[in-house]
């Protein structure tokens, strides 16, 4: 399999108002029963990736980062690091038996590995 | 920025001088300048700032208009992208260990982690803390980051903290700790006492 992006996710500050102002100005859908309370969204569209929004801690810039599809998460963060990439959050399972893990690329750019059930 | 450009611009203007007069030296320009050659020198190695002064006289020998000038002090108050980053590490890492400190949701997290009957949903953390799944989430995911927190393949959730009983005390000496090492392999030292970056 290739490596697609598989979701985009904006961490804010003030998850509730992020969620109400793209839901209003693009019509998504933003939906929080998940056992991580996460809120998915729905873009309502075939093209293109869904995403979803995290709450950032206080001391953190809203900010987006990409979620990119590995077979293996553990041994994806592996390479990155060997290519100079940080892991902020190691591999770490996902209520739906999914997996993820959050990196900064040698440039300091936050982004995530995904395998998805 | 701290007159890098400028610095840049006026060593430019030189090695155009240089190209059109090989013999025209750096003494020479100190002097169209108006300064000694040793301060020219000190600033072309970068071991001098400029002074704003020196910005807007040297800016106008060098046939800048006001506006450019105007760009080049502007550009003098702007802090190095690496001391802006700098700044930004501590910054966060002395967040991390407030939050620690000063929030509590963090061992309750742990603490529930081993309770019988956990669940590991985050809508379930918040109703028996009595916060919001935000709240819980904003603190779940500190602990993951600073390894305080694994939750496998499984969905099953686990304290890191070491071996024997532990306090919430101890949780809290054991997780800053913690800050302090990841701080420092960012190369900020959280001290007792004082608290800056080591680079």
């Amino acid at each position: 399999m290739g490596n697609p992006v598989m979701q985009f996710q904006i961490l804010s500050k003030s998850p509730d108002a992020t969620a109400r102002f793209y839901s209003e100005l693009f019509g998504w859908s933003v939906d929080a029963n998940n056992p991580l309370g996460y809120r998915e969204i729905k873009t309502g569209c075939g093209e293109g990736i869904q995403g979803g929004i995290w709450p950032a801690p206080a001391q953190a810039s809203n900010f987006v980062q990409l979620f990119v599809a590995v077979e293996d998460v553990a041994e994806s963060a592996k390479r990155a690091q060997e290519l100079g990439a940080k892991v902020i959050i190691p591999p770490t399972g996902l209520p739906d038996g999914g997996e993820l893990a959050v990196l900064h690329d040698p440039e300091g750019m936050s982004f995530g590995l995904m395998k998805k059930m | 920025m701290s007159g890098t450009q400028f610095r840049q611009l006026l060593k430019r203007e030189f090695e155009e001088r240089k190209r059109r007069n090989p013999r025209y030296s750096l003494r020479a320009f100190a002097a169209f300048l108006n300064t000694d050659h040793s301060t020219l020198s000190q600033i072309f190695r970068g071991k001098r700032k400029f002074t704003t002064d020196q910005i807007r006289r040297w800016g106008k020998k060098v046939g800048m208009s006001r506006e450019e000038v105007a760009a080049y002090v502007a550009a003098q108050h702007v802090p190095d992208p690496s001391v802006v980053k700098r700044q930004e590490q501590l910054r966060h890492w002395t967040a991390e260990a407030l939050a620690i400190v000063t929030d509590r949701r963090h061992w309750q997290i742990l603490r529930l982690s081993g309770k019988r009957g956990f669940q590991g949903d985050c809508r379930w953390l918040a109703e028996q803390m009595g916060i919001g799944v935000d709240d819980v989430n904003v603190a779940m995911s500190r602990l993951l980051r600073l390894g305080l927190l694994e939750i496998g393949k499984a969905g099953t959730w686990k304290a890191l903290l070491g071996s024997g009983r532990v306090t919430e005390k101890e949780f809290l000496r054991r997780a800053l700790i913690r800050v302090r090492e990841l701080a420092a392999e960012d190369g900020v030292e959280l001290r007792e006492r004082t608290i800056h970056s080591s680079h």
